[in-house]
């Protein structure tokens, strides 16, 4: 054992910081949290362990199973990010995060192994296949699609993750595993904030009505690629019906302003048809304005006297765009409106066919709606913001720190260390502890008998560092909610060579005949393909239809049957070419064996089966003794050879439906 | 010798506007007033040990542009630091840690002025005033007991707040040592603890507003429109005058008669919005203005009572407010008005309104402020500014204070006394969530360092001996449990109780349990348990320097396996 980890393995014990050598984990984002989740894993050993053992079986292991930290992140580097993303310098702004993190982590420790991607998560090439290469995944992702993508595909893949993030001084970790705790979609997550069209266009009554307004509506009509739904807008029900479609026909007649730009009236054109034209319709609709104030009508000209020349008004918008946590005046925000529109409309004459995209780091497109979004507060008569509070609100700003990103990164990487250490206590057949060695603070379970704590005590973990009191706190990690549509299902695997001519109804008849599915449907991405009441798509090929596609495809089995099996997903990938075992059609499914328990008998097993403790009160510290018992000294022992690595998805304890434990020989 | 501050090539000059871009995220936290606390502060950082919590917590700082920091370390870099410092590189190898640490701590940010003394902790702490140039001070355990007891009989002196840590396996910890007189203005209450409307005790503008919004209500003269954007307020008011009408003058004071209040407002109309709003605000606006007894306590402080040409601005104030108190019995209005249905132009008025009866309060208060200000003849360049006055007018029902205490330290040979702490610690003893376990297993850790470490003149402040690092460390952790235990019935003695078994006997097996775990790891650290501990450091440095939120007073234990924190004032 080299001196630079002797600290580590005493504190961790010698089995514990071998599996932590060993171990190949992916990293999914590389901003704050990122950082420091890096940061922690380099320091801790994650991944090194080619280069303490001369490199001898770096060459047996395949490079999908190599001891390293993958790091994937699509992000590019910010000026804002330096605040706390350290890894970072000035330097950098504008270079991939994933690849600049990797070279400066790499300066502690050369000898490291990581593997920086500049990918999306949601690629192809991120498959289950991929996810399975794994033994653990941290996610330190900034917004909830890319987490539940990831989620999903670690439950495919069978890999627990350590889900993560903050906000300001908060912050929380949960670890993650296929049926064993909650999984990430087990409790709904609040949906994204939309608003009716109507309040968007026609009544808004508070500023951020007239943010969006400003940006998923002016801005896109003038500068970008008109959308008719942004996800911030939606018709809904108490829209009214005529309106709506008189809103179509003013933003048509706005696109036929777009062709003024780079003409000096161009500024003048776009205010007085959005703020005086557009107005004057709305105050027409008398109804409308029966419980409400009605608008109020502005005109560019009568701002004319305090300004001559177009010109200045332009360098006058410049100069009062720095001020940006003052309140700008109506002659100021029509300022600060015609100098947006001038830099935003020569920069669309300089490369026309470039849509221009909102940004709230883009000051020209936050100048534009900033003070259009003034400019129609000022008409509906809601008081005005500084940009900087315009800013927040139309970028989704949240507010984010160095030591909250610090903090949960480390309660991240605490975590995986129970995790891996609750998968080392099976290895070394010490499983079965006696109930007095149980702290009751700890998730004990017992499963079929055998007991063990689960994901070897890990916790969900709350981080509140301005709290005085009570600033990491946990609660018990919770089994799976029984009816969770990501996680109550079977996860499978269905390949298929990609030369197949494999149509739904070799499908349809693998699934009858392996699995004795009668009354059944399949869902595919496009939606349900199959039903006991829908056989027109069974003469498809599943490959030209699209209902396989290379990638992350999954197809979802639902047993529609009086025993209601519960769900069976099946992830789709291509084979190279057709094998032996469905010669005719060559989809096969793996594993051979699949057991699908009936939906109502899955309940009843988890009820029965495995119980947690829930007393709040105890102490840790018994834990502790015992870990210290096993791991006595381990720390002194010397490394003697490498055993070869075995497949980390025997080693980590799983607790299968039908109850059996798989340990590592 | 102390080694000059770096010679390195000036910070770059960011522009007003990058530099508020790089900050955003924060500023949207602490404000421009945090920053420039930040940015006005320089950190001590007293390391001897191989430890990198310090410099993790120096990390957080200086990435949100703390103004200067200076690391005090005698040792050289050698291979078990690479192994385990994120701010030292391959060729840091054979150079002195504190300078190698400091040079990479800057590329963090350019904004930053990081130096390195070199100096011997104990020839350093010899020469006069030698902490006057710092703003705080860290230090990272281990540390030569008599060393960190100058330390902080000197930060005390001098009002420095001063940091003591620990980070050892899955464990570590913090004591804080605060001023003993250390307000906050700025604690960033829960935003709904904050509405003070004053609907109890309403002023006449107010009044004359709500019978212009309520006018006809009762006859049934109002519109449809009007009726349905009568401001809560107002109609709260409104029916409250009814209420006093029937009462004989009273105001509905009991739960029971705000419930029955509730049925009054109710009548009034049975499904608009904004009467659905005024009878979910009845239970939590109708309270009268007194002040927590703990803000009374702090105006009525000795150092609000007896001023002086030198009195902190906040004590002056604290006088005015007072004097404020006494005369209106209610305090300063804050001012704010929550979100309502309402006409726009209204909710302006409103806004307006309780806008300016709180300009009009903060003007008394800084009126006194002017007056006091000149009865002590003080100095006009230590004038209170308006702008404090009026935060603190605004932020007056949760000003907080924290007597800060001097931290235990672990002496050879003395016994330690919790003094009038003794009881409270002793009632913690037998709280199974308290981590009062971690605490007396740290200073028995300490203990151990105490008794076993030669003397800094003689070994030249590098033998400190921690637990756990020799060969024998069965023995080691028997000594160290041993002095846990003695501490544990001290402690039990000093607070005159008795604990019997098998509690006594099940809070020994717990601190036996903690001090095996710390003699264990042998004086490692665990990175990411570093990392976390600077995190929490940083986090309460920010909160000491920006006076703002309320710090930890004054012990915080972090437990690795429950993943949990834990507070402690001793």
């Amino acid at each position: 054992m080299q001196r630079r980890d002797r600290g580590i393995a005493q504190s961790l014990g010698l089995p514990l910081t071998k599996r932590v050598k060993e171990s190949r984990v992916l990293l999914v984002g590389a901003g704050g949290i990122g950082c420091e989740v890096l940061k922690n894993l380099v320091c801790s050993g994650f991944g090194s362990l080619p280069q303490y053992y001369g490199g001898e079986i770096a060459s047996e292991i395949s490079d999908m199973r190599r001891p390293e930290i993958v790091v994937v992140d699509m992000d590019t580097i910010d000026l804002s990010n330096l605040n706390r993303q350290f890894l970072f310098r000035k330097q950098h702004i504008k270079k991939y995060k994933a690849l600049v993190a990797k070279e400066t982590a790499s300066q502690f420790n050369p000898s490291v192994n990581i593997d920086a991607q500049s990918g999306n998560i949601f690629d192809d090439k991120y498959d289950v296949a991929f996810f399975e290469g794994f033994d653990l995944v941290f996610n330190a992702l900034d917004n909830l699609a890319a987490r539940r993508h990831v989620n999903k595909m670690c439950l495919a893949a069978d890999v627990p993750l350590i889900e993560s993030g903050t906000t300001g001084f908060n912050g929380q970790v949960q670890a993650i595993k296929k049926g064993v705790t909650e999984c990430y979609d087990c409790n709904p997550k609040p949906a994204q904030k939309s608003f009716p069209i109507c309040t968007i266009r026609s009544t808004p009554s508070q500023p951020i009505h007239c943010i969006v307004w400003a940006k998923s509506y002016l801005f896109p009509e003038l500068f970008g690629t008109s959308e008719e739904d942004s996800a911030d807008v939606t018709v809904t029900e108490v829209d009214n019906v005529e309106e709506v479609a008189k809103l179509r026909i003013e933003a048509e007649a706005l696109k036929t302003i777009r062709g003024l730009m780079g003409k000096s009236e161009f500024a003048q054109a776009v205010f007085d048809k959005v703020f005086r034209d557009d107005i004057e319709r709305l105050r027409g609709m008398e109804e409308m304005w029966l419980s409400r104030r009605k608008p109020e009508v502005l005109c560019f000209e009568q701002f004319a006297p305090s300004m001559d020349k177009s010109e200045d008004v332009v360098e006058r918008g410049r100069a009062l765009a720095m001020k940006d946590q003052a309140i700008w005046s109506l002659a100021e925000n029509l300022a600060v409106f015609s100098s947006a529109v001038d830099a935003l409309s020569n920069r669309t004459l300089a490369s026309p066919g470039t849509p221009l995209e909102f940004d709230k780091d883009d000051k020209d497109t936050l100048d534009f709606v900033a003070s259009a979004a003034n400019l129609r507060s000022h008409v509906f008569g809601i008081p005005l913001n500084s940009e900087w509070e315009i800013k927040q609100m139309a970028g989704n700003i949240i507010p984010a720190i160095a030591t909250s990103n610090a903090l949960t990164a480390s309660l991240s990487v605490l975590e995986a260390f129970k995790i891996m250490r609750g998968a080392s206590f099976e290895q070394k057949g010490v499983s079965k502890l006696t109930i007095s060695h149980v702290a009751p603070t700890h998730n004990y379970m017992v499963t079929n008998g055998k007991e063990g704590f689960m994901l070897g005590g890990s916790k969900m973990v709350f981080l509140n560092s301005r709290s005085t009191e009570r600033m990491i706190t946990t609660q018990n990690l919770v089994p799976p909610q029984p009816d969770c549509a990501v996680c109550s299902p079977v996860y499978a695997k269905l390949r298929i060579p990609s030369n197949s001519s494999a149509t739904l109804q070799d499908l349809v008849t693998l699934l009858q005949e392996k699995l004795g599915y009668e009354d059944f449907s399949i869902q595919a991405d496009v939606g349900i393909i199959y039903d006991p009441d829908l056989e027109d798509n069974l003469e498809k090929g599943m490959i030209p239809a699209g209902y396989i596609k290379a990638g992350n495809g999954f197809l979802t089995v639902v047993d529609e049957g009086d025993e209601g099996r519960v769900d069976l997903v099946l992830s789709t990938s291509f084979t190279p070419n057709t094998t032996e075992a469905d010669p005719e059609s060559g989809l096969q499914l793996m594993p051979e064996e699949i057991s699908l328990p009936s939906k109502h008998k899955s309940v009843a097993e988890s009820n029965g089966q495995a119980m947690t403790t829930t007393e709040a009160t105890g102490d840790a510290s018994k834990v502790a003794a015992h870990f210290n018992a096993k791991r006595k000294r381990d720390a002194e022992e010397e490394v003697v050879g490498a055993k070869k690595r075995a497949k980390a998805d025997e080693e980590v304890m799983v607790v299968e439906d039908d109850g059996a434990i798989l340990l590592d020989d | 010798m102390a080694t000059a501050p770096q010679d390195v090539p000036p910070p770059l000059k960011d522009i007003p506007t990058a530099k508020e871009k790089k900050y955003d995220r924060q500023l949207r936290l602490w404000g421009a007033s945090g920053q420039v606390a930040l940015e006005e502060t320089h950190i001590l950082l007293v390391n001897s040990g191989p430890g990198v919590t310090g410099v993790e917590t120096l990390k957080n700082l200086v990435l949100p542009g703390v103004g200067h920091f200076t690391i005090l370390d005698s040792a050289v870099v050698s291979e078990a630091d690479l192994g385990v410092n994120f701010f030292l590189e391959d060729a840091s190898l054979g150079k002195f840690r504190a300078a190698e640490t400091v040079r990479l701590l800057m590329e963090l940010n350019p904004g930053v002025e990081g130096h390195a003394i070199t100096e011997p902790l104990e020839t350093f702490i010899t020469q006069d005033n030698v902490f006057a140039p710092y703003s705080l001070i860290l230090a990272a355990a281990p540390i030569d007991p008599t060393i960190l007891a100058q330390i902080q009989s000197q930060a005390r002196t001098l009002q420095i707040p001063t940091f003591y840590f620990h980070c050892v396996g899955y464990f570590s910890c913090f004591s804080v040592l605060l001023p003993p007189a250390f307000p906050i203005v700025d604690t960033h209450p829960d935003p709904t603890a904050t509405t003070d409307l004053r609907l109890l005790a309403p002023w006449p503008a107010l009044m004359q507003f709500t019978k212009e919004k309520t006018g006809g209500l009762e006859e049934g003269k109002l519109n449809a429109q009007d009726k349905a954007h009568i401001p809560w307020v107002c109609l709260l008011l409104h029916y409250l005058e009814q209420w006093k009408e029937q009462h004989d003058g009273k105001l509905p004071a009991s739960y029971a008669e705000k419930t029955e209040f509730r049925k009054l407002v109710r009548s009034g109309d049975p499904h608009e919005e904004n009467w659905d709003e005024a009878c979910a605000a009845v239970l939590k606006s109708l309270n009268p203005p007194t002040p927590s007894s703990s803000v009374r306590e702090i105006l009525e402080a000795p150092e609000a009572r007896d001023i002086n040409t030198t009195t902190p601005a906040f004590w002056l104030i604290a006088n005015a407010v007072q004097h404020f108190y006494t005369e209106h019995k209610q305090l300063p209005l804050p001012g704010a008005v929550p979100d309502m249905k309402a006409q726009s132009a209204d909710y302006i008025k409103l806004q307006n309104i309780y806008k300016s009866k709180a300009r009009e309060d903060a003007a008394e208060v800084l009126a006194h402020v002017r007056k006091l200000e000149q009865s002590i003849d003080r100095s006009p360049d230590l004038a209170v500014e308006d702008k404090e006055v009026e935060n603190f007018c605004k932020g007056a029902a949760h000003i907080h204070l924290v007597r800060g205490r001097p931290f235990q330290i672990a002496q050879a040979g003395e016994a330690i006394m919790f003094g009038d702490r003794a009881k409270a610690m002793a009632m913690e003893l037998t709280m199974p969530e308290s981590l009062i376990g971690l605490y007396i297993a740290f200073l028995a850790w300490d203990t151990f360092v105490a008794t076993h470490s030669s003397p800094a003149h003689e070994a030249g402040g590098q033998a400190l001996k921690v637990p756990g690092s020799g060969e024998d460390w069965e023995a080691d952790t028997e000594k160290v449990t041993g002095i846990a235990h003695t501490v544990v019935d001290n402690l039990i003695k000093e607070a005159g109780t008795l604990i019997e078994d098998p509690e006594y006997a099940e809070l020994k097996q717990k601190v036996s349990e903690f001090v095996q775990e710390l003699v264990r790891a042998g004086g490692g650290e665990l990175h990411n348990i570093a990392s976390l501990t600077g995190g929490l450091v940083a986090q309460e440095v920010i909160k000491a320097v920006t006076r703002q939120y309320v710090p930890v007073d004054n012990w915080c234990g972090f437990d690795g396996v429950g993943s949990r924190t834990g507070v402690l004032r001793l």
